[in-house]
Parts: structure tokens; C-alpha cells; sequence
């Protein structure tokens, strides 16, 4: 389980994040919630160690993150579908998913795993051998899923997923995860704009206002929120 | 007839060179988005690099090739850890141009100091060697530089596309966030892309041995012509540097034929502006 305390981070003398403590249990499904802004992305980056932090720590399995270089994390268990899927544009899909498997265990799983991308997004079987730039955003996204699920991630962090997606795409995209989640005990967090189809798909959410937590409780309790209701639902 | 196929033959002999030396200063634009102004500058050190393994030990000058390349690709490594890496830091291209013109001009005059400007050569048994094919006449070492080159180019395509390295080679050169993402080390990806495009440099500095002159500016008509074969055949594509160096190279010959050897430099840069312009012409249509 992931258990982020404290942390802190920018870029150079700009800080974004203040002071962000959240927790993600095994199989559970959180979400992040913020506006543009908020300092969402910035803190997958703190987390996944593409940014190191300033302060605070990330905890993960009983085991200290904080101040780790990427590929340390990664090979810990935490990978992310970045915002904006950053794919390999003009190499293949399969390419794309290879890229994916970046250490001895995750290569040596490459092929079943791959089977089962596939099974998850069979869209992609077929489109194994075309640029990944010339798919549709949709299926882009696809790719940017799988690429991250041959990664064998423990905790696996969604950003943005709805970012310019047609909605029957993300509630599919969703539904993988929640799958993932119910059957093979998956962590997902969920980091997103849209809140209410974040909400009708996790069990507990934080929101993230100017770099720092405002509230947090279940999916239930901050659907009813009043706050939330009228910020960020328009309610 | 005759003159024209020879004409012909030769551009393709040398037309290889540009297309290695453009391969080379692809690579390392693909992944860093830099130019490097000290490119021709390496093939000149590969030169010497060659001339002196000849001298101390007899080496042949085709036997130095690998350990040329070796010895570049250190040399490029060192150079990208102690110096590029932390100049890309700044962001700032005004920084990495002063950075690679300068040690450009750092390289040729230190082996103008280490040498002298005299012109060398390295004879071997076969230097007046030449194969008569029909109407055409090759020089031997002409026709094995070109033969080690092409397996060079083949190898180093072979490498970008189906090697791991190689895909994270393009994986940083289409986009580095994604490539961290992966866990993708891009400082080692720089060090190796610039290591590899100075072997490339090397490389070709040694193949030239066989029979061309040994100077301190030797590479920098090379330097350039890497350049125009860059921007001619595609930013950051491999098979399109190697087109674009034959084409130059037969385009070379051919103004050397037609018009006159002495205006073949012109034409080359003529070209190259015209090419430019109407690329940004059709550019400019197509918006």
C-alpha cells in the first residue's frame, strides 16, 4: 500500500505542492481530484520520481520512495498512464508496448502479459505493426494502459485518462481498472478533472486545491459535499 | 558515355562518406535536438587517430577501423558526460553552439600543434591498385571503403531498429518524457548517441586514409557537407542521410563533369539553398 506524507515539490524556486498526505490500500481504487492547476500532474511526477521531491515521503510497501530516481520506483511497482499518453509516435504498437517492459522480470513476462493487454484492448492485436501515432486518440490511450500493465505495476496511476476522450472510452478504460482492481488486487489512483465520472468509479478520493489536500472521504461522502457539489459539479 | 559512368561511380564512392558522416550527425541530432558544429572535426581526429596506429605499430589502415571507432566512441562519451549533458541543462542553443564550434576549433588546432600543416598519407601495398570493371576504374581503397561503410550503415540501421538499445534510442528521440516514464535512463542514452555518432565520424575519418590527405582542416569540407545531407534528407531519419550523401556525392561529380570541378563547392551550396527554399515554399502552401 501507498502512503504518501508530507510531500513538497516544484520546479526550481516555484513550489506547487505544499504539503500533500494521502493513503492507497491494496485493491482500492482512489481518486485525485483537482482543477487545472491544482498540481495534480506535479504530484504523479513527485510520486513516480520523475520530479524529485523537496520534502515528505512516499511510502510504499514499507518501503521509502522519496528522493528515488524513476526507474527505482518503477521497478518497485508504481507506473503511471502519463497525461497525454506520451507514446512513441512513430514507432509501432508493439514497439510502444516493448518500451513497456523495462527491467529482467518484466521482460521475462513479456509475452503473457502482452496476451493479456490484448485481452483487456483487443484493438490493439490488430493494430500491432502500425505507427502509434496514426491510431485514434482513443485507441492511443489504449496503448498507453497497456504499455503501463507490462510494467506488472502493484500500484498503477491513471492521469488524466479523460483528457480529450470520447466518454464510452474512458468508462472502458475505467472498467479495466476496476477489473484490475476487484480481481488482482490492482491499486489504482485515479488522478482526474472529471469528477463526476472519477467519483462514480472510485471508492474514496482526495481534492487537491493550490498544491495542497482541502478535503477527502469517500466517493460517497464527497459526491454529497457541498463544497464539492458547488466548485467542481456545478450543482 | 564512359566518362559518365566513371563520373557516376566515383559521386558513389564518396557520396558513402557524406552519408556516413550524415548518419553520425543525425543520430545525435534525433535524440538531443543539438547540431554538432565539431562533427567533421572527429572524422579529422579519426584520421590522425588512423595515421599514427600506421605509424607506431604498421598497423593497416583498414585493421584500425574498430579500434578508431572504439577509441571515438570514448572520446564522444567523455566529451557528452563532462560537457554537453550539463550545458543541455541550460536550455539555452546559443550555449551548445559556442560549445561544439568551439571544440571544433580546439580539435583542429590542437592537432595543428600536435602535427604541423604538413599533408600525410598512408601508403599500403595496394594504394595504386585498380580494378577495371567494363568502362569504369576503381581504386582499390575506394572500393573497400565503400564496402565497409554500407555494412557500417546496414549495421547501424540494423541496431536502431531491432536492438533494445537501439529502441530506446528512438524512444528518447521521439519523446523524452514518455521515455522517462518507461525508465529510460536519458543521460545514458545521451552518452551513448553521442558516443555512436563520433564513432560514426571516426569511422569515416579512417576509411578516408586509404587514399585521401591527412590535415588538420580535413574534416571541415566534411563537416559541412554533413550538414547539407541532414537537413536534405529528413532531421533525425537515418535512411534519409544515407540517400542524401549519395545524391550529393553523385551531384558533386556530375557538376565536376558538366560544368567544372572548380565550381563543384557552388553548386553543392546552391542546391542546398534551393532545396531549402522550396521546402519551405510547399511548407508554406501546404498551411
Amino acid at each position: 500500500m501507498l502512503k504518501v506524507s508530507g510531500l513538497q515539490a516544484g520546479y526550481g524556486a516555484v513550489n506547487i505542492l505544499w504539503d500533500i498526505s494521502f493513503q492507497v490500500g491494496d485493491g482500492e481504487i482512489v481518486a485525485i481530484l483537482g482543477s487545472n492547476g491544482a498540481g495534480k500532474t506535479t504530484m504523479v511526477r513527485a510520486v513516480t520520481g520523475i520530479l524529485r521531491p523537496s520534502q515528505g515521503s512516499v511510502e510504499f510497501n514499507g518501503q521509502e520512495l522519496a528522493k528515488k530516481n524513476a526507474r527505482y520506483i518503477l521497478d518497485h511497482g508504481i507506473v503511471q498512464v502519463p497525461e497525454g499518453r506520451q507514446l512513441f509516435t512513430e514507432m509501432t504498437v508493439l514497439e510502444n508496448l516493448e518500451m513497456g517492459a523495462f527491467n529482467k522480470e518484466t521482460k521475462a513476462h513479456f509475452r503473457e502479459n502482452l496476451d493479456k493487454a490484448y485481452g483487456w484492448f483487443p484493438r490493439l492485436k490488430e493494430r500491432a505493426r502500425q505507427a502509434a501515432g496514426t491510431l485514434s486518440g482513443g485507441e492511443q490511450q489504449m496503448v498507453a494502459v497497456a504499455r503501463a500493465l507490462i510494467g506488472m505495476p502493484k500500484l498503477l496511476i491513471l492521469d488524466e485518462p479523460s483528457l480529450g476522450l470520447a466518454p464510452n472510452i474512458v468508462d472502458d478504460i475505467l472498467e479495466v481498472a476496476r477489473t484490475m482492481a476487484r480481481q488482482d488486487g490492482l491499486s489504482v489512483l485515479l488522478v482526474e478533472q472529471d469528477i463526476t465520472k472519477a467519483l462514480a468509479c472510485a471508492d474514496r478520493g482526495y481534492v487537491i486545491e493550490n498544491g495542497r489536500i482541502a478535503l477527502e472521504g469517500t466517493s460517497a461522502e464527497l459526491q454529497a459535499n457541498e463544497h464539492v457539489k458547488k466548485a467542481y459539479l456545478g450543482i | 558515355m564512359s566518362t559518365f559512368l566513371q563520373a557516376c561511380v566515383n559521386g558513389l564512392l564518396m557520396g558513402g562518406f557524406y552519408s556516413l558522416m550524415g548518419m553520425g550527425q543525425n543520430v545525435i541530432f534525433g535524440v538531443m535536438k543539438i547540431v554538432n558544429f565539431c562533427h567533421g572535426e572527429m572524422l579529422m581526429v579519426g584520421m590522425y587517430l588512423t595515421w599514427l596506429l600506421h605509424q607506431t605499430f604498421g598497423l593497416d589502415p583498414y585493421l584500425c577501423v574498430p579500434i578508431v571507432a572504439v577509441i571515438m566512441f570514448c572520446l564522444g562519451a567523455v566529451i557528452q558526460h563532462t560537457l554537453i549533458t550539463p550545458a543541455l541543462g541550460t536550455k539555452s542553443f546559443t550555449n551548445l553552439l559556442f560549445l561544439t564550434v568551439g571544440l571544433g576549433l580546439l580539435l583542429s588546432n590542437g592537432a595543428l600543434v600536435l602535427f604541423g600543416s604538413e599533408y600525410r598519407s598512408i601508403s599500403t601495398s595496394y594504394s595504386m591498385t585498380y580494378i577495371n570493371l567494363g568502362p569504369v576504374t576503381m581504386a582499390l581503397p575506394r572500393l573497400i571503403s565503400f564496402g565497409v561503410l554500407l555494412v557500417v550503415s546496414v549495421a547501424l540501421f540494423t541496431f536502431l531498429k531491432y536492438t533494445t538499445v537501439g529502441k530506446q534510442i528512438r524512444a528518447v528521440s521521439q519523446n523524452p518524457v514518455g521515455a522517462e516514464v518507461v525508465g529510460i535512463n536519458t543521460k545514458r542514452i545521451y552518452i551513448l548517441t553521442y558516443g555512436l555518432g563520433v564513432a560514426l565520424a571516426g569511422i569515416a575519418g579512417a576509411l578516408l586514409t586509404g587514399f585521401y590527405t591527412i590535415f588538420p582542416t580535413a574534416g571541415a569540407s566534411f563537416g559541412f557537407r554533413a550538414l547539407i545531407v541532414v537537413v536534405v534528407g529528413g532531421l533525425g531519419s537515418i535512411p534519409g542521410a544515407f540517400f542524401a550523401g549519395i545524391f550529393l556525392g553523385l551531384l558533386e561529380t556530375m557538376v565536376a563533369l558538366f560544368i567544372s570541378p572548380s565550381y563543384s563547392d557552388l553548386i553543392v551550396f546552391v542546391t542546398f539553398i534551393v532545396i531549402l527554399v522550396v521546402r519551405q515554399l510547399i511548407v508554406l502552401r501546404r498551411k
